[in-house]
């Protein structure tokens, strides 16, 4: 009614303001992303906001761990598993805008240009930006790349140093996303580079309108994206950390899709007509990282102490709320390879304190502990676990300091190895266990600025999960994996807390949302209904 | 020289100067005309072209649907400016009018040009302001709905706020009632430490442990009411279970106490005790903090929200004014207001995306500045474009009107010039013509008056006396000459006239002596013919008995001879003898009656012949007359089939003329009979007599044939007038029964017809006539009269 009146009101206008007003979709994102370069992201925040630029050469089916083509219509692959040939597909637009306005569709160049910005270090756009390239390099790409060729306009062919069975599944990481060659030629002709990143131009379903942190990422249909023009014209990520704000709107219909609500709402959620509550068994793991290189947690034993202290019950039952099941291992219980032998940490204050007395530190330390300043899908509240962990480590002497900062500062702080202790966690990005075990907890991933936020580098372990990546036999890679996290156990890097079950909360004329294993929000084919 | 060309001189002289007056005064007069006419066309023109100046105007500061009929009366003032021009270029011929109204055209042209131009112009820069105020409508239609919905949400996040905030409640209660059972416990532990070395029963049995334990126990209660309170009844009961356990293992039953092996321990039942009250604390302490995060966050949101709030309205506020600005601005045709307007809100797009305004709007308020903006863009082009078109519009306007007034005024004067000449010319020419006219008139005049006085002297002698002789001056070689000569002709042609007159006079009267023998010729020669129709009939009638009479006679003859024949042979018998004599008997019988017959005929024919003949006045009995004179006529009536019916009183003496009376009813019979009637009608003819009075018979003659057409009636006893001329007639018939009636007989006769009814002929005549032989004679010339 109200559309119709204004409609008549706008008269001339009706078509166009008109058109637009009902196509409008707020998500009600839980932070600011780290960046809007996919090459500089790993929180799933900044996946999410960055990805909708962007296609990669290949990319996941929706909701699975499937290749299909993107960018690349078809590929070869040597006998030998070294040598990689992409056709690009052909008449791939751009985006435009107010910088730039392409002259050319997408082709080897722009392939070429990503991948080599990311890899080589002289490459003019390789110091453009904030990013590191950690990702990449987490991911062993560096070693893993022999050559990237043009073999002409459409053809494009990798050579590995050695085989690599998941590098689809790594081409199909945000990371790897096709950037423009020629608006970065472009921007360094006019000078300013730097905007090659804050102004990301791509051939995704989204183009950029604009970002302001703590408030909103906006987004406009790219009108002539290849697999054709999105139903939401308008797309706005409204940053809202607290999942009660979020509710709230929710609720009031400013957003129409709320990421991570809190566990406690479920009901609340499941019993209003007008919302929807979706749920999915995440792939992911949420932990309590600490700083192996650091004393005392250089120390196996304290390390140990600290598992055996914490009341993982206690923060499943106050924070999950049911939505999550205690972790023992590195990665979900529903991977493959995942080591159930384990026998976990059971909660003893008793044998902590024991250990701790063993290695010398009766009277505890003094330490920091770094809460996740946002609601993850593998942590609803990072404050009140810390809370919870500050508690039951008190019991045993250690009195922890709680720290924390803005989102993407704090994922920074991790990966620059900054905190004693940190909670973190992880969503899978390719459904295979070596984006847990190898990223996360390799010696690669160990340097500052690495996804190994603990810092852990075992020589035994690391040659397991870099075996494991070169081998394609999955039940030769299982075993390796097993192994693997029968030394992570041992050698205890992280407290592994929780796997959770994801939870969204959308309006129900929300149409063609689908969640998505990887974490990310896909917004690709969404919809809204005239409900 | 004659006076005609004399009197033309007279008259011409100043008929030719008024003629060249009137001529010169005609073709000034009509350049004045032309003038004046063009001065009217150039003042209409001006002024049709100031009302469309001034309906463009209307046009410009009108509303927007109203602007149509302004355009439209614009045109209707060029359209008949056009209109005038056209007219005007038709009238003027001096070069620079002609060039002035080319260009005044031309002008025109691209005026309505311009106008046509401007109206695309004004319509864009209507529907831009139509669309901009579509644009702030919908700005402040969305800024109404962001604020409906932020009503929603904060009564939402009030809600949200009353729920977190029972909840803290529920959870600082427990973390209270924790801490202060945790105090108990704790004061019971220590009690216990510091008596370890007392036998238990003392210690059970010390006033002050009771005290302690009773202490705890209504902890334990406080904690467990505040867990009901929060429904946490499974905490409700691990309470009461770990709070038994622990009292149970300090309770020292005799066997525990001696053994010592009572599992639990005291110990171990507090530590899970405290254990489990810590966990209590520890949880409920971090959703505390959690819940206190909540509301704080709910609160900053509440604040953002109205922040919020406020920005929208600002913005839609700051829309509307600028809304109304620029309406103001292109309401004045204020390009540079616009400009104005348009620079400032350069950053206005921005302002809005860095607000805190609702992300659903947010980015349409922004898209819907930018349009506004790029619309404003167009405007101050188009303003531009309008403001040019007008300028120009405006130059054109006074090249025009000028064009058109000098038009007007020149045209005017001209008009004057002529008319001021023509009046010179006229009072010039009038003078002139009326001067030279007066004298030439003069000289002619004597030139006239003198011979013609002469020749009326002449005229006058010559009425006196037409033998008086010519009249002199026939040789002059002008009119009065002509007069003379015609006069001289005239005075000839009268004797010539006299002479012819009198011959042809006697030849009339000898014509009329002529045409009287032939029409009494005429007469007798009909009468003769009716004499001769008589005889012929009979000749006819008479026929029959005498043939009958004569083979009667020849068989006698033949009858006589046979017996004489018997008779001479002496073989006479008696019977032969008797039938001879009945034979002659009857022989002589019809002999007798035949000759009888024939001779009656005779008699009869004889009488009406000789009446007819002898025109004798006598003595006779009307009916046996009439019967006569019927029986006369039955060979002309036995060839038809009328009946004839004669009603007359017996023993009627008439003492008249019987043969004039007798060809009178032959007359009308034989006209009733050739005219009345077609071929084959059987008719009815009736003769009645009567006696009106003593002295007069009344014989009425009608048939019941086809009448006497009524414009003939007055004709029918006019002579040769019939209707039968082809058939014989000669028109006489009626005329001389006319004749006789009136004149030989002393009667009258009137005449009744009807078409289709019949004609009835009315005789009365005197029984008597009076003087037969002073008749005759006035009779005949009656007859004459008439013709």
């Amino acid at each position: 009614m109200r559309r119709a009146t204004v409609g008549v009101l706008a008269g001339l206008m009706a078509l166009s303001v008109g058109a637009a007003r009902g196509d409008t979709f707020v998500y009600c994102s839980e932070g600011n992303p780290e960046s809007l370069n996919p090459q500089a992201m790993t929180t799933s925040t900044a996946i999410s906001a960055g990805r909708l630029f962007f296609n990669n050469l290949v990319e996941f089916v929706p909701g699975t761990t499937e290749i299909m083509p993107s960018l690349a219509e078809s590929w070869e692959i040597s006998d030998d598993g070294t040598e990689y040939t992409f056709y690009l597909r052909r008449d791939v637009p751009f985006q435009s805008n107010d910088l730039f306005t392409p002259s050319r569709a997408m082709n080897a160049d722009d392939v070429i240009f990503s991948m080599h910005r990311q890899w080589k270090e002289d490459h003019p756009y390789h110091d453009v930006g904030e990013s590191s390239y950690d990702y990449f390099k987490d991911m062993g790409m560096p070693e893993l790349l022999e050559s990237v060729e043009k073999v002409d306009d459409h053809t494009v062919r990798i050579r590995l140093s050695r085989p690599e069975a998941p590098f689809l599944a790594d081409l199909a990481m945000p990371f790897n996303v096709v950037q423009s060659a020629e608006y970065a030629e472009q921007l360094i002709e006019a000078g300013t580079p730097e905007a090659f990143d804050k102004k990301p131009i791509g051939t995704g379903p989204f183009a950029f309108v604009d970002f302001q942190p703590d408030v909103s990422v906006r987004y406009r249909a790219f009108e002539d994206y290849w697999r054709g023009k999105q139903p939401i014209e308008t797309l706005v990520f409204s940053i809202t950390p607290n999942a009660a704000v979020r509710l709230t709107k929710l609720r009031a219909g400013e957003c129409h899709l709320s990421a991570f609500p809190n566990p406690g709402d479920r009901d609340g959620i499941e019993s209003d007509p007008s919302l929807e509550l979706l749920t999915q068994e995440g792939l992911n793991i949420g932990y309590l990282g600490m700083n192996t290189q650091r004393p005392p947690f250089h120390d196996v034993r304290v390390r140990r102490a600290i598992n055996l202290a914490i009341d993982k019950a206690a923060i499943i039952e106050a924070v999950y709320r049911g939505a999550g099941v205690a972790a023992k291992s590195a990665i979900p219980p529903t991977m493959w390879s995942y080591n159930d032998d384990i026998d976990p940490y059971p909660y003893d204050p008793a044998a902590a304190q024991q250990l701790m007395i063993e290695a010398g530190l009766a009277e505890g330390f003094d330490t920091d502990l770094w809460y996740i300043p946002v609601s993850r899908p593998y942590n609803p509240n990072g404050k009140r676990v810390a809370e919870l962990i500050q508690y039951d480590l008190s019991r045993i002497g250690i009195r922890a300091t709680l720290m924390s900062d803005e989102w993407p500062e704090y994922r920074a702080a991790l990966q620059a190895g900054k905190p004693s202790m940190a909670l973190y966690g992880w969503t899978g990005d390719n459904g295979d266990p070596d984006n847990f075990l190898h990223v996360l907890l390799g010696c690669t991933a160990a340097r500052p600025g690495g996804n190994n936020i603990a810092k852990w580098c075992d020589a035994e372990y690391d040659d397991l999960v870099t075996q494991a990546k070169r081998v394609s036999d999955q039940r030769e890679r299982e075993k390796l994996y097993r192994a693997a996290q029968q030394i992570f156990h041992d050698q205890a890097p992280w407290v592994p807390l929780a796997h959770s079950i994801v939870l969204m909360a959308a309006r129900s004329n929300v149409e063609g949302y689908k969640m998505d294993p990887l974490g990310r929000q896909p917004f690709e084919g969404v919809g809204l209904s005239d409900k | 020289m004659r006076i005609t060309y004399r009197v033309l001189l007279v008259g011409g002289i100043p008929i030719t100067i008024a003629a060249a007056i009137a001529l010169a005064a005609f073709v000034l007069l009509n350049e004045a005309d032309r003038a004046r006419s063009g001065a009217v066309l150039a003042g209409t023109i001006y002024r049709n072209l100031l009302s469309a100046g001034s309906a463009r105007d209307d046009f410009l500061e009108t509303t927007r649907g109203d602007r149509t009929q302004y355009y439209e009366l614009f045109r209707t003032y060029t359209e008949q400016a056009r209109f005038d021009l056209r007219r005007l270029a038709g009238i003027v011929r001096e070069s620079q009018h002609v060039e002035a109204v080319d260009e005044a055209a031309g002008a025109l042209q691209r005026y309505t040009e311009d106008m046509r131009r401007l109206l695309d112009v004004t319509g864009r820069n209507d529907q831009l302001v139509v669309s901009m105020a579509g644009r702030t409508d919908s700005l402040v239609g969305m800024t109404d709905e962001a604020r409906e919905r932020q009503h929603r949400s904060n009564a939402d996040v009030v809600q949200s706020l009353a729920e977190s905030d029972r909840k803290l409640r529920v959870a600082r209660e427990i973390v209270d009632r924790a801490h202060e059972f945790s105090a108990a416990i704790s004061a019971v532990q220590l009690f216990r430490a510091t008596a370890e070395d007392a036998a238990p029963a003392v210690l059970t049995g010390s006033v002050r442990f009771s005290f302690e334990v009773g202490r705890m126990r209504s902890s334990g209660m406080r904690l467990s009411e505040a867990l009901r309170a929060a429904e946490r009844d499974e905490s409700v009961r691990d309470l009461s279970r770990l709070l038994l356990a622990y009292e149970i293992s300090m309770t020292p039953t005799p066997d525990a106490a001696l053994s010592d092996q009572a599992p639990p321990s005291a110990t171990e039942a507090g530590r899970r005790l405290t254990d489990w009250v810590e966990r209590l604390i520890k949880i409920n302490a971090t959703e505390q903090r959690a819940l206190h995060d909540q509301v704080a966050e709910l609160l900053t949101y509440s604040v953002l929200s109205s922040e919020t709030e406020r920005a929208t309205q600002e913005i839609a506020i700051e829309a509307l004014k600028r809304s109304n600005r620029t309406t103001e601005a292109l309401t004045a045709r204020d390009a540079n207001a616009v400009q104005r307007i348009y620079d400032e809100s350069s950053n206005l797009g921005t302002i809005i995306a860095t607000l805190p305004i609702s992300p659903l709007i947010q980015t349409e308020m922004v898209d819907a500045v930018a349009q506004w903006r790029t619309g404003l863009a167009t405007t101050i082009e188009g303003l531009t474009a309008q403001n040019r078109i007008l300028r120009e519009m405006d130059a054109t306007t006074r090249r025009m009107i000028g064009r058109s007034r000098l038009l007007n005024e020149t045209l005017t004067r001209d008009a004057e010039r002529i008319s001021d000449l023509v009046g010179r010319i006229l009072i010039l020419g009038a003078a002139v013509g009326l001067l030279l006219g007066s004298v030439t008139a003069l000289a002619v005049a004597r030139s006239i008056t003198r011979p013609l006085s002469r020749l009326q002297q002449s005229m006058v002698e010559l009425s006196q006396n037409t033998r008086s002789g010519l009249i002199a001056d026939f040789d002059r070689r002008d009119e009065l000459g002509d007069m003379a000569r015609a006069t001289n002709v005239f005075l000839t042609e009268i004797g010539r006239r006299e002479q012819a007159l009198r011959k042809s006079k006697e030849r009339a009267d000898a014509a009329l002596a002529e045409l009287q023998q032939a029409q009494t010729d005429l007469i007798q020669a009909e009468k003769l013919a009716s004499l001769g129709q008589l005889v012929a009939g009979v000749a006819h009638e008479i026929n029959t008995p005498l043939g009958i009479a004569l083979t009667t006679s020849t068989l006698l003859g033949d009858e006589s001879k046979r017996f004489a024949k018997a008779a001479e042979s002496g073989k006479l018998q008696r019977s032969v003898l008797r039938r001879f004599m009945e034979r002659m008997g009857e022989g002589t019988q019809l002999l007798f009656a035949n000759l009888t017959r024939a001779a009656d005929l005779v008699h009869s024919f004889k009488q009406v012949a000789a009446d007819q003949a002898s025109g004798e006045r006598r003595q006779f009995v009307m009916d046996d007359w009439l019967h006569d004179l019927l029986t006369s006529l039955s060979p002309v009536l036995r060839k038809t089939k009328h009946e004839v019916a004669i009603d007359c009183p017996p023993g009627l003496n008439l003492d008249t003329y019987p043969g004039a009376l007798g060809q009178v009813l032959t007359n009308l019979l034989t006209n009733a009979l050739t005219h009345a009637y077609g071929e084959g009608d059987a008719g009815h003819l009736e003769i009645r007599v009567s006696e009106p009075s003593i002295d007069l018979v009344r014989i009425v003659f009608s048939d019941d044939g086809k009448g006497i057409p009524e414009a003939d009636i007055g004709k029918a006893f006019d002579p040769f007038f019939t209707t039968g001329r082809s058939t014989g007639s000669t028109g006489l018939g009626l005329h001389i029964v006319y004749n006789l009636v009136t004149s030989r007989l002393q009667g009258h006769i009137s005449l009744y017809s009807k078409v289709g009814k019949g004609t009835r002929f009315t005789i009365d005549i005197p029984k008597a006539v009076s003087d037969p032989s002073a008749d005759a004679a006035p009779a005949q010339s009656r007859q004459f009269e008439r013709a």
